[in-house]
């Protein structure tokens, strides 16, 4: 059952009691919260993943909860809660659905060591998939919101999740964070796409969150095979240019961007060998997402017939 | 008395190195401590000479290396790999010690 299939006040209702576990492959979040406009956004945002009952296995317990004590005369804030424990400092109440959004993706970075874990978007069409690894600022959330709008299977914006033993790309699908200009980019560029509210002042600008596709919601379990690497590099202005990487250093690149490698060690060495001898691997530099989005299509094209 | 020249050189005990060729250089793993190495071809070559023959000494592994990467003697001088031994040293890839 979809999250959708909620009623409002049951979405509410269940965030204020038990809560709600979300199946977000390949993990299980249950989420807790008292504020309901909170339960409002992710209702909206995340209307096509599936939920469990709240007793159900959770790998993750999050509670998000209006900070009580002295702080409670002062401006209200929210504090997350992740199994207890509490990594952060309060946010003010208004941001608790990116404080959500964050805190998961750290909590991620720091526990989901069964996979290799790349800073990277990850796009598929037919059963190849593109990894888009790059920093913040490099414009990849932006290239694969896009990419996932003009038809191509969406698995993250944020996460490659390398499986250790085939090096296959296991799909992480997440609402995308948008920043900044990108918001109205993507409005642009996708009108009918489901954009969340937008917050101001953020430590990263002005963020939105973009719904992904409901058919890769749907596929959330559906690992795919990598075919190409490309490293965007947006560059405001810029004619779109596109530079083979050859192997060894794609290599160091694509080892350089994980979160967990030098934590798994080996295993992780091997899988990044893998993924750099299976695919063809280039720097996109680009000033625009039509010409990325060809580049990337054509990029594809070799690839497949590879 | 011993000097430089009678060092002779092996793995660390525990170490074990993984090797990845590409035609840009060789990334290796050191699975001791688990760092990760961009090589040229002669660093990989010496490191695979002392890890199948341990106990070699420099001028010895020259003389290995001259043959496998089929090039002049002189064009790879021996304190060229004397000092590259030292560097494999310090990273902790080699150890020498005296017999």
């Amino acid at each position: 059952m979809s999250v959708g299939t909620l009623a409002p006040e049951v979405m509410r209702a269940s965030l204020a009691g038990a809560g709600l576990a979300l199946r977000i492959p390949p993990i299980t979040v249950r989420l807790r919260s008292p504020l309901q406009f909170l339960a409002d956004q992710i209702h909206a945002l995340y209307r096509d993943y599936d939920w469990l009952a709240a007793d159900a296995y959770a790998d993750i317990d999050i509670r998000m909860l209006p900070v009580g004590g002295l702080r409670r005369w002062g401006a209200a804030q929210v504090q997350f809660i992740v199994d207890g424990v509490t990594p952060f400092e309060p946010f003010p109440i208004r941001y608790a659905l990116p404080m959500f959004e964050w805190g998961l993706n750290w909590v991620v970075s720091h526990r989901l060591h069964a996979h290799l874990l790349l800073h990277c978007a990850v796009v598929a069409r037919d059963e190849g998939a593109v990894l888009l690894p790059a920093w913040p600022g490099s414009g990849k959330s932006t290239l694969s919101a896009a990419l996932a709008c003009g038809g191509w299977r969406f698995l993250s914006d944020e996460y490659g999740l390398v499986a250790l033993d085939d090096a296959r790309l296991m799909p992480f699908v997440r609402p995308v964070a948008l920043k900044n200009e990108s918001i109205e980019v993507m409005r642009a560029f996708a009108p009918d796409a489901f954009i969340g509210p937008v917050f101001p002042k953020t430590r990263k600008g002005r963020v939105a969150h973009l719904r992904p596709p409901k058919e890769s919601i749907r596929r959330g379990e559906q690992p795919v095979v990598a075919r190409a690497i490309v490293f965007p590099d947006f560059r405001s202005g810029e004619a779109t240019t596109v530079k083979r990487v050859p192997g060894a250093a794609a290599f160091l690149k694509l080892a350089g961007n994980a979160f967990n490698y030098e934590v798994i060690g080996e295993p992780a060495f091997h899988a990044v060998a893998a993924l750099v001898r299976g695919c063809d691997v280039w720097v996109l530099r680009y000033g625009d997402l039509v010409g990325a989005r060809a580049a990337i299509d054509e990029i594809m094209s070799e690839a497949e017939v590879r | 008395m011993t000097s430089e020249a009678d060092i002779k050189w092996r793995i660390p005990s525990g170490q074990r190195l993984v090797f990845e060729d590409f035609d840009d250089g060789i990334v290796m793993f050191d699975a001791l401590f688990g760092s990760t190495h961009l090589l040229n071809a002669t660093a990989a070559e010496a490191l695979a000479i002392v890890e199948s023959e341990p106990g070699l000494d420099t001028r010895r592994i020259h003389s290995r290396l001259i043959e496998r990467l089929a090039i002049e003697a002189d064009s790879l001088p021996i304190a060229a790999v004397d000092d590259l031994l030292w560097r494999l040293e310090d990273l902790s890839l080699v150890g020498g010690f005296f017999e």
